[in-house]
């Protein structure tokens, strides 16, 4: 392949669709360790494969052009999904249709379930990973910010060590994690969310499929009209996807009164980042996320009164 | 009638339902190479020098192609396109130079080693601002550019075409007006975003013959023009179209055929393939031209439109070859399905840095209509009329004049009717509804018409053979590209002929050297010209058969009638013959053979058409035209700009449906791809003129879950008597005037006037919020 | 690279690029033309197949990474010359137009009966979204997806 980068054509060039205009050397590890002893090996001249969706994407736009793959799926081991009385697990190359599928994630994790079902097309929840979305940083990442108000860990392995991340510190900016070059996340780890708590997802777009302007997951609980807890989680709306702490902080303890839901809209306008982008522009996108901040809540709201 | 207004199944299904109907893209030619495109990084910018040295060197590689050398100009109506650029680039994506190789590895290695030195110059980014006095030039040379007469370029000018229309005394008419209401109108270039992405395939033979497999509309305009500008002979060019994925008009005219022929030639004579992906077709494909519109309309108290004032500029993109035909046809009938005494129209085709404009669905009428039906609502309004009886009260019926002064024919389709139809069936008059306090469910209402924008001499035939089993073989030139006339052309035979559908075969390919002549699958003409065409084909056959059968038989020819695949003599149904039986010649027992192989043929022209005048447009361009009405109701909200369209109801007078079924499958899609282009399309452009979302995730088109909840199609018979058995085309006017029917309920719903597609959320929040 | 696949129900033993895709090995080594190329970018749905039963997109899976695995394509649907019940709802309501994007609207319909024998509207529509048609509007094939699934239930209670 070329190596000459230094004539700037602009990205009008970086066009081919029909191929992957890269070559670059295949790995198919069976075992977790060969996976991990691959990537001690290869650093950064190699890219993790699962789902495809996005890696395939950027080699063939030449975003990305990795002399190594190592691909994931023959690793049984990262294939799974166990629930116990703290939560569910779920392994690196589980796909997203699978996950949602799972009666467990719609009984108990509605955000996510409605973030799965919403995002992508059925051939993409095929074939792609919830590690996969996580890893690849999206801001718009639908899984992400029902994982934030859920408290997700994940598990990263490298040769020697093995460590746990609240999915709060995992994003670090679009497209950059917390992971070194030699990781693996292997897992992600979702408690289970306060007995009578309810939690939602919602999210704007274009049309029908596509990619959020702003998205959004809430979870509530509230004792009486108190709300005893709450967690605010955007997507779209900052170079991560983020919790808006301060707006919990005001909640805590308090009505859901119109004042306050007014309150609170106005702290999330204040907390998020967002940009103008081909997407949308900056002020529609704060100015739908108020208008989803207030759907959300007033929607867990709806959800205690039937209770 | 047997076989004629029926919904049959389409003839061409099941080839496409099983994976075996065969496409450009599925063509692989022994010793095929693979070209890609060096694109152009500047909207307008000198080219000082290439340097591909280094890319030759790339193994696979054969050979590498610049503008300079193909020294011809290509174009339909105007000669101005280049085959790759030469001397300088015209829009973001214009093709500079093209890498021949073995395979598309080696090609897309060898593209970017290619240097380009380049001297950026000011580009024209916007059509208003290319019609300002000092405004760079887009083309220096339009002066020495070959076009045909029905057009009418001004060099030292970015304007590629002016058409202008007078009738009556506009003055007068504004004197006699109570009202007078003047607005502006916008519309972005927006892409056909076909699903088969431009395929084509071309091979210069040794012998100077070239030969093309392309997925195009018209493999005879891509002939002639090609022959015109390389000065080959027709009969040494053949174009082959197998199936297309799609055309909407951006395969119309002539696109990339000419380059993969020369480039066959610079790599030896071996066939080359150029296959778009879909980011190259946003950006080096054409486009649907953007649109600027100034509409001043003069109304008296009582709704009578007195006089109008009207000013169109179509962005044309860097080249206009087709795209000037395109202000032509929104001048010709700029007023809508409306009579205007007094009457002044300018329509411009002007040149600018944006991608190139074709022909796409409706041309010139998606784009004015938007205009016009949010005008027409907002000089109701102002007059506190209903918007229905206001459109009802200028509507232009049988014996009112055209803009340029038809008497409209007493055969016409009825605008009214079709207003009506929709108006009832969405139930018109009541009041928007408040369905929470942020939703608001509101109806609003646009109305339709077009004619075929094509030359008057625009012409079609067809052969029909009988072969010896009694099966019929039908060869037309209008290609298959989804709209389903072939369907509806065998029906036709089959109620001539009296033969069942399942017995004649419609040629699935078009090949110039063995199809007959079709000028271009575009305007929705086909199935009324190709239909004109076929009847007389296949009266020809029957005039053949009853020759024969009439020697045979021993009967007068005029005793004598064909039915169920028999020919017999009437009232003696036992004194017969098979149409098997002469279709090679009928043989006698002993041996003697009189007739021989039956082949009719039959070819139509439009009956009268005119060049209109240069100087006030007047003439008659309409082979027919079509009208029809739309209306919706939306829910709308408020804090969002979110709109969803909870019901559609289209009317449309298509004189006779031949086959119901594709009707409304036309209708139904046309629609849909309306509301998309309505509401989410748009190519978005950076400060520089490239554009920023040529991919579809950035460029969204309707999906299965955006439609209407309801959809109501009203097919309305009002026959035109030339027309075959009565039908007008009505492919294109399906997308007319959706927009403005959202965009007038928006209206209805809140007052808020919104002048500038697309009606995405985003726009509409803002209008929404502009307005509080 | 070698790989062994089960192409609609025939063995196959292909040598493959690590970076070749399975839309390209089926379109080009193959000659199973039916799969189309729509976007490359996983918009358009063209593309659809079945990898082990479930509709992936095939111009975003590496042909290496569907060694051992059975695919099935446009070409591989209905047997002895019979249509499936998908393809003949298609013919039956219209759902055809240029025709371009059927197979993979077929294949992902396909998918959708085989999971659910009796989809609601909103159910199919949301199955298909991920596949784009320019022509029809996508009223007909939802329409042609529902009579698809009453001539499957049929068939299977006689």
């Amino acid at each position: 392949m070329s190596q000459n980068k230094n004539i700037n054509l602009g990205y009008i060039n970086l066009f081919n669709t029909h191929i992957i205009p890269v070559k670059f050397n295949y790995h198919a590890p069976q075992t977790l360790e060969e996976a991990l002893n691959l990537l001690n090996k290869l650093k950064d001249k190699a890219r993790v494969i699962a789902g495809g969706t996005d890696l395939i994407v950027d080699m063939k736009l030449r975003r990305k052009e990795p002399e190594h793959v190592v691909s994931l799926n023959k690793i049984r081991e990262l294939d799974y999904i166990t629930v116990d009385s703290l939560g569910v697990k779920i392994g690196a190359i589980v796909k997203l249709r699978k996950i949602e599928k799972e009666k467990i994630i719609r009984e108990r994790f509605p955000a996510l379930y409605e973030a799965l079902k919403s995002m992508a097309s059925i051939q993409v929840r095929n074939m792609g990973t919830m590690v996969g979305n996580i890893c690849n940083a999206s801001p718009a990442a639908d899984t992400a910010p029902p994982l934030l108000i859920y408290n997700a860990t994940l598990t990263a392995k490298s040769l020697n060590n093995e460590r746990k991340i609240p999915i709060e510190e995992f994003f670090k900016a679009p497209g950059k994690t917390a992971l070194k070059e030699d990781e693996l996340v292997t897992e992600i780890f979702i408690p289970y969310p306060p007995q009578d708590s309810h939690s939602t997802f919602l999210k704007i777009t274009r049309v029908g499929m596509d990619l959020s302007k702003v998205s959004i997951a809430v979870l509530t609980k509230f004792n009486g009209s108190i709300i005893e807890d709450i967690r605010i989680a955007l997507g779209a709306v900052a170079p991560t996807p983020l919790r808006i702490r301060r707006a919990e902080e005001f909640l805590k303890n308090k009505p859901l009164t119109e004042e306050n839901l007014k309150i609170v809209q106005e702290i999330v306008a204040k907390e998020i980042k967002p940009i103008t982008d081909v997407r949308s522009t900056e002020w529609y996108r704060r100015e739908v996320a108020k208008v989803l901040v207030k759907d959300a809540l007033m929607k867990c709201l709806e959800e205690e009164g039937g209770r | 009638m047997k076989y004629v207004g029926k919904s049959i199944q389409r003839i061409d299904a099941f080839e496409k339902v099983t994976g075996s109907a065969e496409y450009a893209g599925d063509i692989e030619l022994p010793g095929m190479l693979y070209t890609k495109l060096l694109l152009s990084p500047y909207a307008h910018a000198k080219i000082k020098s290439i340097d591909f040295s280094d890319a030759l060197k790339v193994p696979g590689v054969i050979t590498i192609a610049i503008g300079e050398d193909f020294p011809f100009r290509i174009g339909l109506y105007v000669n101005d396109r280049n085959i790759l650029a030469r001397k300088k680039v015209r829009w973001v994506g214009e093709p500079v130079a093209a890498v021949v190789a073995e395979n598309l590895e080696a090609a897309e290695e060898a593209i970017e080693l290619i240097k380009v030195d380049y001297e950026p110059l000011p580009p024209v980014l916007d059509v208003r601002d290319a019609l300002k006095p000092d405004a760079p030039l887009v083309h220096e040379e339009l002066g020495e550019y070959a076009h045909s007469p029905a057009f009418n370029p001004i060099p030292g000018t970015n304007i590629a075409n002016r058409f202008v229309v007078k009738k009556g005394n506009v003055e007068e008419g504004f004197k006699k007006s109570d009202v007078i209401v003047e607005n502006e109108f916008l519309m972005p270039q927006v892409s056909h975003v076909p699903m088969e992405p431009h395929t084509c395939i071309g091979q210069y033979m040794k012998d100077g013959s070239i030969k093309i497999w392309t997925s195009a509309q018209s493999p005879f305009a891509i002939r002639y023009i090609l022959g015109y500008s390389l000065g080959v002979p027709l009969h040494k060019i053949s174009v082959y179209v197998p199936y297309v994925g799609g055309g909407f008009g951006g395969k119309a005219g002539i696109n990339f055929e000419p380059l993969v022929v020369l480039l066959s030639k610079k790599a030896g004579y071996r066939p080359v393939k150029l296959e778009l992906t879909r980011e190259e077709q946003f950006m080096v494909a054409p486009v649907r031209q953007g649109f600027y519109g100034k509409i001043k309309t003069g109304v008296t108290r009582d709704g009578k439109i007195m006089a109008e004032k009207i000013l169109y500029v179509f962005d044309a993109g860097a080249y206009a070859d087709y795209g000037v035909n395109i202000g032509r046809a929104a001048g010709y009938s700029c007023t809508g399905p409306y009579y205007v005494p007094n009457l002044e129209g300018e329509s411009l085709t002007v040149y600018t840095n944006h991608p190139w404009g074709t022909a796409f669905r409706g041309f010139g009428h998606f784009e004015f209509l938007w205009a016009i039906e949010r005008q027409m609502e907002i000089v109701a309004a102002e007059i506190g009329m209903d918007p229905i009886e206001f459109r009802l009260k200028n509507a232009l019926l049988p014996g009112l004049t055209t803009p340029t002064g038809e008497k409209l024919r007493e055969d016409a389709g009825r605008i009214d009717q079709c207003i009506k139809a929709v108006a009832e069936k969405i139930g018109w008059g009541t009041p928007p509804v408040k369905i929470t306090p942020n939703k608001i469910r509101a109806k609003g209402i646009a109305a339709l018409w077009k004619a075929p924008a094509m030359p008057p001499n625009a012409a079609s035939s067809a052969i029909i053979k009988l072969n010896e089993d009694g099966t019929f073989l039908l060869s037309v030139g209008v290609t298959e590209i989804g709209q389903g006339t072939v369907t509806a052309l065998a029906q036709i035979v089959a109620e001539e002929l009296s033969v069942p559908v399942e017995k004649i075969k419609v040629v699935p390919f078009r090949h110039t050297d063995l199809t007959p002549y079709s000028w271009q699958t575009v305007a929705s003409r086909n199935l009324f010209m190709e239909g004109r065409a076929v009847i007389r084909a296949a009266r020809d056959v029957k005039e053949q058969i009853l020759e024969v059968a009439s020697q045979v038989l021993r009967v007068p020819k005029d005793d004598l009638e064909i039915e169920d695949e028999k020919v017999y003599v009437k009232g003696r149904p036992e004194w017969s013959l098979q149409l098997k039986d002469i279709a090679a010649g009928y043989v006698y027992p002993n041996g003697n053979t009189i007739g021989g192989p039956i082949i009719g043929r039959g070819y139509y022209v439009g009956s009268r058409l005119t060049y209109l005048d240069p100087e006030t447009g007047q003439g008659y361009p309409a082979l027919k035209w079509t009208f029809g009405a739309q209306a919706v109701e939306i829910e709308l909200d408020t804090e969002t700009g979110e709109i969803k369209i909870l019901k559609l109801v289209s009317a449309f007078d298509v004189g006779k449906a031949i086959n119901p079924m594709l009707v409304e499958g036309q209708i139904v899609g046309g629609c849909v791809q309306s509301i998309s282009l309505g509401m989410w399309e748009e190519y978005k452009y950076d400060k520089n003129g490239r554009m920023i979302n040529p991919n579809l995730t950035d460029y969204k088109i309707a999906r299965a879950g955006d439609i209407p909840e309801e959809h109501i199609v009203v097919i309305i018979e009002n026959p035109q008597k030339d027309g075959p058995y009565g039908a007008r085309g009505v492919g294109e006017l399906s997308m007319l005037s959706v927009p403005p029917a959202i965009a007038n309920a928006i209206f209805h719903a809140t007052g808020v006037n919104i002048n500038n597609l697309p009606l995405s959320f985003e726009n509409i929040w803002k209008a929404l919020k502009e307005k509080r | 690279m070698k790989i062994r696949i089960i192409v609609n129900g025939v063995e196959r033993e292909l040598e493959v690029e690590p970076n070749e895709l399975l839309i390209n090995v089926l379109r080009e080594k193959l000659r199973l033309t039916g799969t189309k190329y729509g976007c490359g970018i996983g918009e358009c749905g063209a593309c659809t197949v079945h990898v082990n039963g479930e509709p992936v997109l095939s111009c975003l899976t590496l042909a290496v990474e569907v060694d051992g695995k059975e695919i099935t394509t446009i070409e591989g649907l209905g047997k002895d010359g019979e249509l499936d019940p998908i393809q003949e709802a298609f013919i039956e309501e219209g759902a055809v137009q240029c025709g371009y994007c059927t197979p993979g609207f077929i294949m992902t319909a396909k998918a959708l009966l085989n999971e659910k024998i009796n989809p609601t509207r909103e159910e199919i529509i949301d199955y298909i979204k991920g596949n784009l048609c320019r022509c029809t509007g996508y009223v007909n094939i939802v329409k042609a997806i529902q009579k698809a699934a009453e001539k499957i239930s049929q068939r299977k209670s006689k």
